[in-house]
C-alpha cells in the first residue's frame, strides 16, 4: 500500500511537472510580442510603421459619435478622430486655428464668420465643407435621433437651435453657408467668447455618411482628425485608431492608438504596472509612492521618460452646494460661517497627498488667478466662524454646542465619505451638529433635483475654460444646473452684461465683479481644486495631457 | 412527441410574461431616475430631457413624433402597461429597444456583439467540464478509496463550496501575480479581458482562467454524479455477467458500464450548458470578459433598463429552449422514456 501510494505520488509529481512545463510552453506560444510597435496579430497595416502604438486606458465611453461626446472617455476618442473649427491652447490661453483658418465677428458679437480650410479632408476622402459643420451641429439638436444628444446646450446661444431641438424647425436657421468654405453662425444674444465654445469636441463636422448609415457611424465614426478608426468600437474591450495620412495639419507621430477599455482604474493600473498599458490614472492614496517610482513631470501636464507622473491642476472645483430655499442655509451668515470652519488644507494633505489644492474661490487658478476673485470666506478661521454664528443668534451653550443642525448629503463611494467626515469634524468644532446623508449616485442625482437638501456635494468641470462657464450654468437664476436655486438679479445682470463686452479686459473685470458678489453670498462652499493623478510609461517620449483631462495624442510620441 | 413539444412551447408564454413583467415593475421601484443618470452631474435642460424621455417612450408623443402636453403644458407620463405592451409588441418584431446609456445603440445590436463571447466561453467551459469531470469521476469510481479517489472527492467538495468569483480571484492571484513573480515573468496567464489586436497574449490564452472558473462547480458535480452512477452500474447483474464471460476490465467498463452510467451525466451537462449560455455574471465580471453576463451587470449598475430587460429576455428564452432540447433528448438517450403517452401505458 505504502509503495503504491508512494509510486503514484511520485509518478503524479513527475506528470504534474510535465504538465506545468507543457502549459508554460503553450502560454509561451500564446504570447504576442510584448510591447513594440508591431504587436503580433495587429489588425491591419497599422503598427507596421516606426511611430509605435500607444496603449491608452479609458472606461467604456457613452458615445464616440461626436453628436453626443461629453465625458472624458468619449471626448478623448473623438479628439483623435475629429477636429473642430478652432482649438484652445492652455499654455498661451489663446485660441488657435484648426479646421477654420480664420474667423471674425460683427461689432456686437452676434454674427460669427468662420473660414474653413480648403485642404481639410474626411477619412473617407471627402473634402470638409461648411455644410458638414452645419450637418454636425444639426445632428446635436435633432430630436429625431435614435437617442437625442444631451449636449445640445452648447448650441443654445445659436439662433434657431432651440426651435430645432423643440421639433419646431428642421434646421438651425442661424447657421448658413454662403459658400463651401464659409460658415456663418448667428447668435440669439451677443457672446464675445463664442469661438471658445466652438472648440468643444462635440461641435465638429460630420460627412454625409453619418446620415446614410447612422448605426455604423455610432461605432466607427468618420472624421477629419489626425487619426481614423481601425475597425469598430468593441464595447468593453478596445477602440483602435490609426494615423490618417490625409490629415491637413502636422501628421501624427504615432502609428496608432489602442484605447484599452478596462473595468476600473485599479485594474488599469495593474495592467500599467504589467506593461500592457502606457497611460492611466493612479489609484487613490498611492500617488506619493508612484511619484517616487516613476518621477514627477516638470510642468504637471507632460509625460517624458523618468518624469512620468502628472499632477497638474485641472479647471475643476469640488464644492458643497447650499440649498437657498432652506430656512437655515438660506441665511448668508450660516453659509459664511460654515465655509470659514473648514480646514481645506488638511483635507488636501491628508486625503490627496497635497496634489489637490484648497479652494480659494469658485474659479480654479487656470480660469482666473486674479486676487480679486479670491473669496474671503474660503479662509480657515474657526474663531471668526463662531463670531458670525453668535451674531446671527446661534449662541453656544456651556459645552460649546449651538442650536444648529445641518444635513450633509453626498453620493457614496468615490472617497467622498472621508472628505465629508473631515468636514463634519470641522463643523462640530464650531458647535454645529451634522447629520450625514449618503446615497448611491443615481438616487443622489434624483434627490438633488427634487431639492429639499441642505448641503450637497458636487463638482464642476469646465466645458470651456472661461469664467462664464463657471458662473452662468451654476448660478444664473434660470440655469438648469443651479441646484441650490440661487437667484440674485444683480448677479444675473452682471453676467448678462459681461457676455456682451467684446473687450477682453473689460469683460473679465465684469465677470470678476459677479464672482465677488458670489463670494459674499456663498451659494456654494468651495472645498478644493481638482488635480491630475495620472502616470505614463517610460516608453512615452512625450505626451501632453491638458488641464481638461484630454491627451493630445496627435502630437504624442512613443519609443517604437 | 409533437404534442409534448407544443405544450412545452406554450408554457413559455406565461413564464416569459411573468419575468418581463417583474423586471418592468422593478424599473419603477428602484430609486434613481435613469434619464437623470444619462447626464451625470450636469443637469439637463427641460427640452433636452423631454426629447430623451420621448425617445424612450417614457412620455407620450403625438403621431408625428412631437411631444404631447396636457392643458397646463406638462408632459404626460406613459402608463406602465402601455410601455409594457409597446415593449412586447416591439419584441415580436425583434426590437428590444435602445440602450439608455450607450447613445443610440440598439439593445439587439449590443447583445449581438456580446453573445459570441459568452457562447465561445460556454463551449470551452463545457468541454473542460465534460472531459475533466467525467474523467475524474471514472478514475475515482474505478479506484475507489485510492489516493486519487480521495483527491477528486476533496477537490470536488472544495469547488462546489467555493463561490465562483472567489475561485476566479484566487486563480487570478496565483496565475497572474504569484506565478509571474515566482518565475520572473517567464510564465503567467492573462487575468482580464478577451485579447484583441494589441493584447499581450494571443486570444485563446484569455479563455483559460475564466473557462476553468466557469466550469469548476459543474465539473465537481459532474465528477460526483459520474462516480456514483458508475459505482451503481458496476454492481448490476449484467456487469457481473460480462465479467463472468471473461471480458477484460477495460471492455466491461467502456462497453457496458459507461454507456449506462453516462445518461444522467449527459443530462446534467446539457442543462448546465443552458445555464452557461445565460452568461455567468460573476465570472465574466471578475475576468472583465465582454460577454452578456458582464454587460448585464454593467447595465444594472447604470440603470440601463432596456439593456437589462433585453438581456434577461434573451437569457430566459435561451434557457427555456435548451431545457426543452434536453428534455426531448431524454427520449433519444433512454428508450424507456416516452412523452405524451397516457400514464397507464408507461
Amino acid at each position: 500500500m505504502e509503495d503504491k501510494f508512494g509510486g503514484v505520488s511520485r509518478r503524479g509529481f513527475i506528470k504534474g511537472g510535465a504538465a506545468a512545463a507543457a502549459l508554460a510552453g503553450l502560454a509561451g506560444c500564446g504570447k504576442n510580442n510584448a510591447g513594440g510597435a508591431s504587436s503580433g496579430g495587429s489588425p491591419s497595416e497599422a503598427g507596421s510603421g516606426k511611430g509605435g502604438v500607444l496603449k491608452y486606458y479609458i472606461n467604456d465611453p457613452v458615445a464616440i459619435d461626436p453628436y453626443n461626446t461629453q465625458e472624458t472617455e468619449g471626448t478623448q476618442v473623438a479628439k483623435c478622430l475629429f477636429d473642430s473649427l478652432v482649438k484652445y491652447n492652455y499654455t498661451t490661453k489663446e485660441l488657435e486655428p484648426a479646421a477654420a483658418e480664420s474667423w471674425e465677428s460683427n461689432d456686437d458679437a452676434t454674427t460669427w464668420t468662420f473660414h474653413i480650410r480648403k485642404d481639410c479632408k474626411f477619412h473617407n476622402g471627402d473634402t470638409v465643407k461648411a455644410g458638414d459643420f452645419k450637418r454636425g451641429f444639426e445632428r446635436i439638436c435633432d430630436p429625431s435621433m435614435k437617442t437625442p444628444s444631451d449636449v445640445a446646450y452648447h448650441l443654445d446661444p445659436v439662433k434657431g437651435a432651440k426651435e430645432m431641438q423643440a421639433g419646431k424647425a428642421s434646421e438651425i436657421s442661424g447657421i448658413t453657408c454662403p459658400d463651401d468654405n464659409t460658415l456663418v453662425i448667428e447668435l440669439a444674444t451677443p457672446m464675445s467668447e463664442w469661438p471658445l465654445v466652438c472648440a468643444h469636441q462635440a461641435l465638429v463636422p460630420v460627412p454625409q455618411a453619418a446620415l446614410d448609415d447612422p448605426d455604423s457611424f455610432l461605432v466607427a465614426p468618420i472624421g477629419n482628425g489626425p487619426f481614423q478608426m481601425d475597425g469598430t468600437w468593441v464595447s468593453g474591450q478596445y477602440i483602435n485608431v490609426k494615423k490618417f495620412d490625409g490629415y491637413y495639419g502636422t501628421p501624427a507621430k504615432l502609428d496608432a492608438v489602442n484605447f484599452s477599455i478596462q473595468k476600473d482604474p485599479d485594474t488599469a493600473f495593474k495592467e500599467f504596472q504589467a506593461g500592457n498599458i502606457d497611460f492611466c490614472s493612479v489609484p487613490a492614496g498611492r500617488l506619493a509612492e508612484v511619484e517616487q517610482q516613476y518621477g514627477t513631470s516638470d510642468d504637471g501636464y507632460t509625460v517624458t521618460p523618468k518624469k512620468q507622473v502628472l499632477t497638474g491642476a485641472q479647471a475643476a472645483t469640488y464644492w458643497i452646494i447650499c440649498e437657498m430655499a432652506d430656512e437655515t442655509l438660506g441665511k448668508k451668515e450660516v453659509r459664511q460661517a460654515l465655509s470659514l470652519a473648514i480646514n481645506r488644507q488638511n483635507i488636501c494633505d491628508t486625503l490627496f497627498e497635497g496634489s489637490r489644492k484648497p479652494a480659494t474661490s469658485c474659479f480654479p487658478p487656470l480660469i482666473d488667478d486674479s486676487p480679486e476673485s479670491t473669496w474671503e470666506y474660503c479662509d480657515y478661521n474657526p474663531d471668526k466662524a463662531k463670531e458670525i454664528l453668535e451674531a446671527a443668534g446661534y449662541a453656544a451653550d456651556a459645552d460649546g454646542k449651538r442650536n444648529l443642525t445641518v444635513k450633509l448629503s453626498y453620493n457614496s463611494g468615490g472617497g467622498h465619505e472621508d472628505i465629508m467626515s473631515i468636514i463634519q469634524g470641522d463643523f462640530e468644532a464650531i458647535g454645529v451638529t451634522v447629520e450625514q446623508n449618503s446615497q448611491e449616485w443615481a438616487a443622489y442625482l434624483t434627490a438633488l433635483d427634487d431639492g429639499g437638501f441642505q448641503l450637497a456635494r458636487m463638482g464642476w468641470i469646465a466645458d470651456y475654460p472661461n469664467m462664464d462657464n463657471f458662473l452662468y450654468p451654476n448660478f444664473y437664476s434660470t440655469s438648469s444646473n443651479n441646484y441650490g436655486k440661487y437667484a440674485n438679479p444683480e448677479f444675473d445682470k452682471l453676467v448678462e452684461d459681461a457676455r456682451k463686452i467684446t473687450d477682453e479686459d473689460e469683460r473679465k473685470a465684469e465677470y470678476r465683479k459677479a464672482c465677488k458678489l458670489l463670494g459674499d453670498d456663498m451659494p456654494v462652499i468651495p472645498i478644493m481644486f481638482y488635480a491630475h493623478d495620472h502616470v505614463g510609461s517610460e516608453k512615452i517620449q512625450s505626451l501632453y495631457f491638458d488641464p481638461a483631462g484630454i491627451a493630445h495624442l496627435g502630437e504624442a510620441s512613443i519609443q517604437a | 412527441m409533437g404534442k409534448y413539444i407544443i405544450k412545452r412551447v406554450l408554457q413559455f408564454i406565461p413564464v416569459f410574461l411573468g419575468v418581463t413583467l417583474i423586471l418592468f415593475s422593478l424599473e419603477n421601484i428602484v430609486p434613481g431616475d435613469p434619464i437623470r443618470l444619462i447626464a451625470g452631474d450636469k443637469k439637463l435642460d427641460p427640452v433636452t430631457e423631454n426629447n430623451l424621455r420621448a425617445s424612450f417612450h417614457l412620455i407620450e408623443t403625438n403621431d408625428d413624433g412631437t411631444i404631447k402636453y396636457d392643458e397646463s403644458g406638462n408632459t404626460i407620463e406613459t402608463p406602465m402597461w402601455e410601455r409594457y405592451v409597446l415593449y412586447v409588441g416591439g419584441l415580436l418584431h425583434g426590437d428590444l429597444g435602445v440602450s439608455y446609456q450607450k447613445s443610440g445603440q440598439t439593445v439587439s445590436g449590443i447583445l449581438a456583439d456580446k453573445y459570441p463571447y459568452t457562447v465561445r466561453l460556454a463551449i470551452v467551459a463545457i468541454i473542460l467540464e465534460a472531459v475533466l469531470g467525467i474523467g475524474a469521476g471514472i478514475v475515482s469510481a474505478l479506484k475507489r478509496y485510492s489516493f486519487w479517489d480521495i483527491f477528486v472527492t476533496f477537490l470536488s467538495a472544495l469547488f462546489v463550496s467555493m463561490p465562483a468569483f472567489w475561485l476566479g480571484m484566487l486563480l487570478q492571484l496565483f496565475f497572474g501575480v504569484f506565478l509571474k513573480d515566482a518565475t520572473g515573468t517567464a510564465f503567467y496567464l492573462p487575468i482580464s479581458g478577451a485579447g484583441g489586436p494589441y493584447a499581450e497574449f494571443q486570444d485563446w490564452v484569455y479563455y483559460i482562467l475564466p473557462a476553468f472558473t466557469l466550469a469548476a462547480i459543474s465539473m465537481a458535480y459532474t465528477a460526483r454524479i459520474m462516480r456514483s452512477q458508475l459505482l451503481e452500474v458496476m454492481n448490476q447483474d449484467y456487469i457481473r455477467t460480462a465479467k463472468a464471460k471473461g471480458l477484460s476490465r477495460r471492455d466491461v467498463v467502456i462497453h457496458h458500464a459507461l454507456k449506462n452510467a453516462l445518461i444522467p451525466v449527459v443530462t446534467y451537462i446539457g442543462m448546465d450548458f443552458g445555464g452557461l449560455l445565460a452568461g455567468a455574471i460573476l465570472t465574466e465580471t471578475v475576468f472583465n470578459w465582454p460577454g452578456v453576463g458582464y454587460e448585464t451587470y454593467r447595465a444594472i449598475t447604470q440603470r440601463d433598463w432596456p439593456l437589462v430587460l433585453g438581456s434577461v429576455t434573451v437569457i430566459v428564452v435561451v434557457v427555456m429552449v435548451i431545457n426543452l432540447i434536453v428534455d426531448v433528448s431524454y427520449a433519444f438517450l433512454d428508450p424507456r422514456i416516452r412523452f405524451g403517452a397516457p400514464k397507464n401505458e408507461r
